[in-house]
């Protein structure tokens, strides 16, 4: 028998509301193909599972250290001495050997006040649609729906697609967030079932963008002129990161592009940088690049929002 | 977009006074009252109270301070509370006697040292008149095995600690009939009666008569304070000020015996028949009801009239509103637990329909908003009443207004209350007209007594309680009124760890609830026998309708509909138990009952593990889990069904599921209870999920605890969020709050309310209590200012679930 058709999820949050209109639901994909240094969710970079570990939520081996004998390939030991937030009590906190951890998750269920999470969940169609779906009322009197979200929720285009057409089904709104770094062939498949993109564009200059996040901007261009020529709806979305796109000139460009695609931008959203990431990069002690700067400030933001509507277009700062 | 406008500067000054001035005990009514009870032992009854008031009328200084407009108050200073010793005052002496009064850590008063001195040299009278020392003697002699629960309040002395209240007079007939009307009415029935008093036509002679009695005290205390203001008036150099007290004078000599002619009429007669309730009844979640309804019709007339401007109304309106905050009354300690910062319960109605189904929203519902926002007040508590077609523009004001004013108002659904109100008997248009009483009652407005704070007690019912007593063979694990621990208090239900099936265990908990159910409607009903005697209340009977009709006060059953609430607790810790008792012991079977058992009686002293995964794995309600939530909807439809069915002299109960702080006080005698939570520590807050246990974001929460069956509460349910303000700051921020609200009351929520405040806000405040002054939060069905409170309860408020939106 074939197996069942599966999407690795890392997250769903209910009563989203910075996604989209109204109340929505948001299902995040694992796997993305851009690695952003200031991507301020590292545990939806890579595809595989990963052993999150978030040490305030310890209670020390003193009084539990189940997680440690548990371990089949002995990845965790005793760490670091540390002062509990809460009791004020010195713990001992555990150490994970990250190349030996497989993310097997064993030391997961043994851990009961939740220090340890695996990061990536399968989901079979079934079971996800009866989640979201189980948030129907807030949509309806919201005039909100279900977004999918990641990672980059198109590299797992099978489930995803499938997941939208039956939301679709469903008569639920649909909001799709993505880098739109996906082959055409599959965000064409994707407007139909999708009310709107919530699409990223970061920098016009492809050597540039190649640079920061692995790959150049062509495709995700091209894929944002495609919506926009089918008729799609897109939110674009762009990330204000300092010394990457934070100049006038940088914003402007995206704007001038966000003209050429017409009707179809309803509204260019500026995200200011935020460092929140580096603790999640702390969790899976994820060893690739991260970008630590000093967030713009509320004034220049506004500025990049007034330069933006000097241009004749609708934005915010979100 | 809504907006603030700034208040006047007199406004300012006297909402300063407010903020500076320390509460302080006054003495004059009690001064008044104990002389006319040692005079007057010939007197019973109806007509010894009714003698009473017209005494207290004519007798207590009337004060009217600089600036006034709206005038009345309960004592000689301002800010000071007046003491009521006929109702309890065991209690009062003891903490007077103690020294604690002025050094509480919640709700301090002062008191001079000749106050203390007298009240010490007099007070032990009151010991054996009061009311409380009289339902003392009356308690059945089966309840002493049963006094200690921690299921019940009662205990076996002062179990009357709190007083008559929690009630809404009928307004309109005091604002458009007048109490000169109501006396004229009483006469005429007398007359009709005299020479012809048989079957129970002297009851109601009597009750006639003690009405034109009040009914003549309200008129004298109005006079009185036009004469105040008239002398006031002819030593005033200030002309503005002068031309002001003379319109007071004209005012207050007109109204109670008149009808009111205008809007000032109207708040003025509202305010100072309050007061006269208040006076008569001692303050306790006495209530204005429908204030916008009331108001809404002289402010247009005199706007139409040019009598008043938007701007002059809205100062009178902020007036009237300094002076219910300013009044207040001293509780017992413990008490004051549940009810802490100086709250009293003054709640206000605003919104909903009018009794033939209409949208009732008008200029004045604005106006209550705009004065609880820019007056940053905690008391009067404010309710907005919801319905399909409440216009958005109130929508707005109200989630401005719940941003700024910690948590007013609250949000209430219409379309589940008003048929939760049919079922207990209410017709559609009296059901339709409900207001909010005390924290977040329901009620007929005007012509229902539901004693819905359960008629002179905290009455409180503790779910947890039950079920700790079910799996302890009825003994209960904390210390009891003797100071002994392990007592039998309950039913002999056998111990967990002899249960041999999960259902053994829900029979066990059935039972004990049913048991206390029981007792506490007896111990209430008992109350109300005495409390029918000795303390009637024949001001509030005299509007009320049906009394007049009847010849009935309301506590004997004369107001066209009764009831009686009560209120259970701890809903979220008596489900996480079960569902936790049910995985762990009965289908998975992962750990023995006994193990368990023992785990819970050691206050989970080395057994941490057990405590974490508990902690960490077992189902909670509050995460949309059907395996926890199933069981807040078992434990409320037992409490529910047995309140329900249960009856007083005047009719049928009602239930409820509201705390006050009550379970943080309840907490404290609490033993540690299986779904981890440690002794001592507080139950979950109204029908929340318990504190920090809702790991799944507000919709799921907002689904599970849809499914208890709020329409069988009719007594009210409180659902407590905690919103960080960034949540709020944007307009799409508050469209979504209000869709939220909308989706949690179509799936049958009956109310909501909010705080919209940082933990980080609340810690610094604790810190520095002097920049934090006015941060007001919502504590259950009202607000207090949070450096006001005690530790314990800001502890709890800080532990609610922050929510992002």
């Amino acid at each position: 028998m074939e197996r069942e058709l599966t999407g690795k999820v890392y997250d769903i949050q209910g009563f989203s509301i910075q996604d989209g209109p109204g109340i929505r639901t948001t299902v995040f994909f694992k796997g993305c193909p851009l690695c952003c240094p200031w991507c301020h969710s590292p545990e939806s970079q890579a595809f595989a599972p990963q052993l999150a570990w978030m040490a305030v939520r310890c209670i020390g081996i003193e009084t539990c250290g189940r997680c440690l004998p548990v371990c089949p390939r002995g990845a965790l030991s005793p760490g670091d001495l540390t002062r509990n937030a809460a009791s004020g009590e010195e713990i001992r906190l555990v150490r994970i050997d990250r190349s030996s951890c497989d993310a097997c998750g064993a030391c997961t269920r043994a851990c009961y006040p939740k220090a340890l999470e695996i990061c990536g969940t399968d989901y079979t169609l079934e079971k996800l649609l009866a989640r979201v779906l189980r948030d129907r009322p807030f949509y309806e009197h919201s005039g909100g729906g279900v977004t999918v979200s990641g990672g980059e929720p198109l590299y797992q285009p099978e489930f995803v697609l499938r997941f939208l057409e039956k939301l679709k089904e469903q008569g639920i709104h649909t909001a799709l967030d993505t880098t739109g770094h996906v082959p055409a062939d599959v965000v064409e498949r994707a407007l139909a079932h999708t009310d709107l993109f919530l699409y990223d564009l970061k920098q016009m200059d492809g050597a540039v963008h190649r640079a920061a996040t692995g790959v150049s901007n062509e495709r995700i261009l091209d894929n944002a002129r495609l919506i926009a020529g089918r008729g799609g709806k897109m939110q674009v979305r762009v990330p204000v990161i300092p010394d990457f796109n934070d100049s006038d000139a940088a914003i402007r460009e995206i704007g001038v592009f966000c003209l050429s695609l017409g009707a179809a931008v309803e509204v260019v959203q500026l995200l200011p940088y935020h460092n929140l990431g580096v603790v999640k990069y702390q969790r899976i002690e994820n060893r690739g690049k991260v970008l630590e700067a000093v967030p713009p400030s509320e004034a220049r933001m506004r500025t990049l929002v007034a330069l933006l509507e000097g241009l004749g277009l609708r934005a915010t700062l979100h | 977009m809504y907006v603030l406008s700034p208040v006047t500067d007199r406004v300012a000054a006297i909402r300063e006074k407010y903020r500076t001035a320390k509460p302080s005990i006054c003495t004059a009514r009690y001064r008044i009252v104990t002389n006319f009870y040692r005079e007057h032992p010939q007197l019973q009854g109806i007509l010894k109270r009714a003698k009473n008031f017209r005494n207290i009328c004519q007798k207590l200084p009337v004060l009217v301070n600089p600036g006034e407009v709206i005038v009345g108050w309960q004592a000689t200073r301002y800010r000071a509370c007046a003491l009521y010793p006929e109702i309890s005052f065991g209690w009062f002496l003891d903490e007077l006697t103690a020294g604690t009064i002025p050094k509480r850590d919640t709700d301090p008063y002062d008191i001079s040292e000749e106050d203390t001195r007298y009240l010490l040299e007099t007070g032990d009278y009151w010991r054996k008149e009061c009311l409380s020392a009289k339902v003392d003697e009356y308690i059945p002699p089966g309840y002493f095995a049963a006094a200690g629960s921690g299921v019940t309040y009662f205990g076996t002395t002062g179990t009357c600690s709190s007083p008559t209240g929690h009630f809404v007079a009928n307004f309109e007939t005091a604002l458009r009939r007048g109490f000169g009307a109501i006396r004229a009415e009483a006469e005429e029935k007398m007359r009709d009666l005299e020479g012809r008093m048989y079957g129970t036509g002297a009851e109601r002679y009597n009750f006639y008569r003690a009405v034109t009695i009040v009914c003549d005290g309200m008129i004298t205390l109005a006079r009185r304070y036009a004469e105040e203001c008239a002398r006031q008036a002819a030593l005033e150099m200030d002309p503005a000020r002068k031309t002001e007290l003379l319109e007071m004078a004209d005012s207050l000599g007109w109204i109670m015996a008149n009808p009111c002619r205008s809007f000032h009429d109207a708040i003025q007669c509202m305010f100072l028949y309050q007061v006269g309730l208040c006076l008569d009844a001692q303050q306790h979640g006495i209530s204005f009801g429908r204030v916008d309804q009331y108001l809404g019709p002289f402010y247009e007339a005199d706007l139409a009239a040019g009598r008043i401007t938007a701007a002059k109304a809205q100062e009178l309106l902020d007036l009237f509103y300094l002076k219910v905050a300013e009044m207040n009354k001293i509780w017992p300690y413990f008490a004051t637990l549940s009810g802490p910062g100086y709250t009293s319960g003054q709640l206000m109605t605003l919104g909903g329909v009018t009794r033939d189904g209409r949208d009732a929203t008008n200029p004045v519902s604005y106006m209550m908003l705009q004065a609880a926002g820019r007056l940053l007040l905690h008391d009067p508590p404010q309710s907005l009443r919801i319905h399909k077609g409440t216009p958005p523009e109130l929508w707005d004001a109200a989630i401005e207004t719940t941003r700024i004013a910690g948590g007013v108002p609250t949000f209430e659904n219409d379309d589940v209350i008003i048929p939760a109100l049919m079922a207990r008997g209410l017709p559609l248009a009296s059901a339709r007209n409900y207001c909010l009483i005390g924290c977040v009652e329901p009620q007929g407005c005007g012509d229902e007594w539901a004693c819905p704070g359960g008629n002179g007690t905290e009455s409180f019912f503790n779910l947890l309680g039950a079920f700790l007593l079910a799996i302890n063979d009825g003994h209960n694990p904390m210390p009891g009124p003797d100071g002994r621990r392990g007592g039998r208090v309950g039913l002999p239900t056998g111990y967990l760890y002899e249960m041999e099936t999960f259902d053994e265990v829900l029979d066990a908990v059935k039972r004990q609830i049913e048991y206390f159910v029981g007792w506490h409607v007896s111990l209430v009903n008992t109350w109300e026998m005495l409390a029918s005697e000795h303390m009637q209340l024949p001001l509030l009977s005299a509007t009320i309708d049906g009394c007049m009709e009847s010849g009935r006060d309301v506590m004997k059953g004369g107001a066209r509909h009764n009831s009686t609430g009560n209120a259970a607790i701890a809903i979220g810790n008596i489900a996480d138990s079960l569902a936790v008792v049910k995985r762990l012991v009965y289908d998975e079977r992962s750990v023995t009952a006994r193990e368990l058992y023992d785990a819970v009686m050691a206050d989970w002293e080395g057994h941490e593990e057990l405590h974490q995964r508990i902690l960490g794995e077992a189902p909670h309600y509050g995460n949309d889990d059907p395996d926890a939530d199933r069981f807040a909807r078992w434990a409320t439809d037992i409490y529910g069904d047995a309140i329900n069915a249960a009856t007083g002299p005047r009719g049928r109960w009602a239930a409820g599921l509201f705390p006050v702080t009550a379970h943080v006080l309840f907490g404290m005698s609490t033993a540690a209870s299986p779904d981890g939570r440690k002794a001592g520590t507080p139950l979950s807050d109204g029908i929340s999920p318990v504190q920090q246990m809702d790991r799944a974001g507000p919709t799921a929460t907002l689904r599970s605890v849809s499914v208890i069956d709020q329409k069988k509460f009719s007594n009210g349910t409180l659902l407590n969020m905690r919103f960080h303000p960034t949540a709020l700051a944007s307009e799409s921020g508050k469209g979504k709050l209000i869709a939220l609200i909308r989706t949690y009351f179509a799936l049958g929520g009956m109310e909501m309310q909010f705080n919209i405040v940082g933990a980080d806000t609340l810690r610094r405040a604790q810190e520095a209590p002097e920049d934090y002054r006015d941060l007001v939060v919502r504590i259950a069905g009202f607000s207090a200012y949070f450096v006001e409170l005690y530790r314990a309860s800001q502890d709890d408020i800080i532990r609610r679930t922050e929510l992002h939106l």
